[in-house]
């Protein structure tokens, strides 16, 4: 008999599942939502995670039903949405961890601006807090690591970067990403449907505003 | 019926079930910490387990209401007291107009739920009336209640005969919690000692804490690597360890996605215990299998269901 867990892995009310592709990731999360077996479906960079009601189903068989779920999904095609240019605004203010990120890349401050203005990223993925995003680029970006102690402030619109990826800060909230600048931009609006300014798979590039324009937009805000 | 807030202590927050559905999109689980306590006092006033109620944390707590309303309080407050006088927990009681109400700070455990016969008058959004405080969303305007806010419920007519929890359903609070845990998928990244160490501590909940989440302070446990690993999907109830080795345990209002390893996840069973921690709480982890959880979880709501009926816990 072939055990329905292997390379899953199975707490009582969710299940982990490897899966390297970023793309198949993203199909698969319309069609397991849709599925209906699941509360949960959380995509990660290499997983995606499912939770269920463990009085109504039992480990093994939300196992075996994911599995085959995710063998017989259909890739949905997604179409990218469209690329969007972010506001970003690097006053050392915004940047507390700048510094440590230029010598780990090899840059000077200003060479640094003008490189990171040049990368092409698309949204790997939302999560950790609503409108929270995960960069990616295709382009090498070094490996700068995440802190050693994680900060217990970290402001909304930050923008964070580790190996060669950026972050989004939605909300002011704890976090262990080193921080580069911070957007004006709004990522998360309760009023909008959907309320997340951006969505998986979208391509973003930033854009140098200086302080005064910083402050102009964010006063600009509800 | 409304209600103003006169002190709202350490904080308080209007709690209900979690939004569910959303984590793809980034939103918390939210709703109350201790879901069994409030699910205990919305049964006192008659509404479903799942309904609004004020989560109440440690410091005590104060508010008038404006009309004739029946409501419960449930939890780890001290004491109930209406007008000075002392009223009693787990036990619902009607409050005429002008009386001041004050949730007693708590004593052991760390949260209380006041429950209302009626419903809050505004809409809920995603589909719940409990409080996501990093986004600023549901609950009251998003956020924790201040002095003088003012909460409109719906008018109810719940009979005036006092309803009471019966005994064996009064939840026992203490100052040292056992958690049981299922490994989490990082369990293996401990070194080998660190793995019976996460078991054999004493790990005492940290002086930073919040609904997101609480510090587990103790010898500090040894990562095999501090590679950073891909973000993944956490969940309330996840205990995870940083490069520095104190682990910490994420409460209702976690994120849902981390880039540290998982080395163990609280129980579905266990969760609502994690809504009474309090800073300086002794807690000792449980190792449990993914099946033997599901039982212990299907066993406690099948104790709880001649006084619940078919409740779900978070």
């Amino acid at each position: 008999m072939t055990d329905v867990t292997a390379d899953l892995h199975v707490c009582d009310d969710w299940i982990s599942c490897k899966i390297k592709d970023l793309p198949h990731i993203h199909a698969l999360v319309p069609f397991l939502l849709k599925a209906g077996t699941w509360l949960e479906v959380v995509p990660g960079l290499d997983s995606i995670t499912v939770q269920f009601d463990s009085a109504r189903i039992s480990v093994k068989e939300a196992a075996s039903v994911l599995r085959e779920q995710i063998s017989t999904g259909q890739e949905t095609a997604i179409s990218a949405p469209p690329a969007i240019e972010l506001p970003i605004c690097y006053d050392p203010e915004f940047a507390p961890d700048i510094h440590g990120v230029v010598s780990q890349t090899g840059h000077s401050v200003e060479s640094f601006v003008a490189w990171h203005q040049g990368l092409d990223f698309s949204v790997s993925m939302l999560g950790f807090l609503p409108g929270f995003a995960y960069l990616r680029s295709t382009q090498d970006m070094g490996d700068v690591q995440r802190l050693e102690q994680p900060r217990q402030h970290v402001a909304a619109g930050s923008v964070g970067m580790i190996g060669n990826q950026n972050c989004l800060y939605s909300f002011s909230s704890p976090g262990g990403w080193p921080i580069i600048g911070r957007t004006p931009a709004l990522l998360f609006d309760p009023g909008k449907t959907p309320p997340n300014l951006l969505q998986p798979d979208q391509p973003v590039r930033f854009r140098q505003i200086g302080r005064e324009q910083y402050d102009d937009l964010v006063a600009g805000l509800p | 019926m409304t209600i103003r807030i006169e002190k709202p202590g350490l904080q308080t927050t209007v709690q209900a079930a979690p939004f569910f559905g959303h984590r793809h999109v980034g939103m918390p689980a939210a709703g109350a910490a201790d879901c069994l306590s409030s699910c205990l006092a919305n049964r006192l006033v008659g509404k479903i387990p799942t309904a609004a109620t004020l989560e109440v944390t440690l410091d005590a707590m104060e508010f008038t209401v404006r009309e004739t309303c029946t409501i419960a309080v449930t939890g780890a407050a001290e004491y109930v007291k209406v007008n000075d006088e002392a009223a009693t927990l787990h036990k619902s009681f009607r409050l005429t107009a002008g009386n001041k109400v004050r949730i007693g700070p708590a004593r052991t455990g760390c949260r209380s739920y006041v429950a209302f016969a009626g419903d809050p008058s505004w809409n809920p959004v995603l589909g719940s009336w409990s409080t996501c405080l990093q986004a600023g969303l549901g609950g009251y305007q998003g956020r924790g209640l201040r002095a003088g806010d003012i909460l409109e419920f719906s008018a109810n007519n719940f009979p005036s005969d006092a309803l009471e929890t019966p005994v064996q359903f009064i939840p026992n609070l203490s100052g040292h919690h056992l958690l049981r845990v299922t490994a989490g998928p990082e369990f293996t990244k401990l070194e080998e000692d660190s793995r019976h160490r996460l078991f054999s501590n004493k790990w005492q909940s940290g002086q930073r804490s919040s609904r997101m989440g609480t510090m587990l302070a103790g010898t500090p446990l040894d990562l095999q690597d501090h590679n950073t690993m891909p973000s993944a999907a956490v969940f309330p109830g996840t205990i995870q360890c940083p490069p520095d080795g104190a682990p910490f345990l994420l409460g209702p209002d976690a994120q849902t996605t981390g880039g540290y390893p998982r080395v163990a996840q609280v129980i579905r069973a266990d969760r609502h215990l994690i809504g009474q921690l309090r800073p300086g709480d002794r807690v000792q982890l449980v190792l449990t299998s993914p099946e033997k959880a599901q039982e212990i979880y299907r066993q406690k709501l099948k104790l709880l269901q001649p006084w619940l009926g078919d409740i779900s816990l978070w």
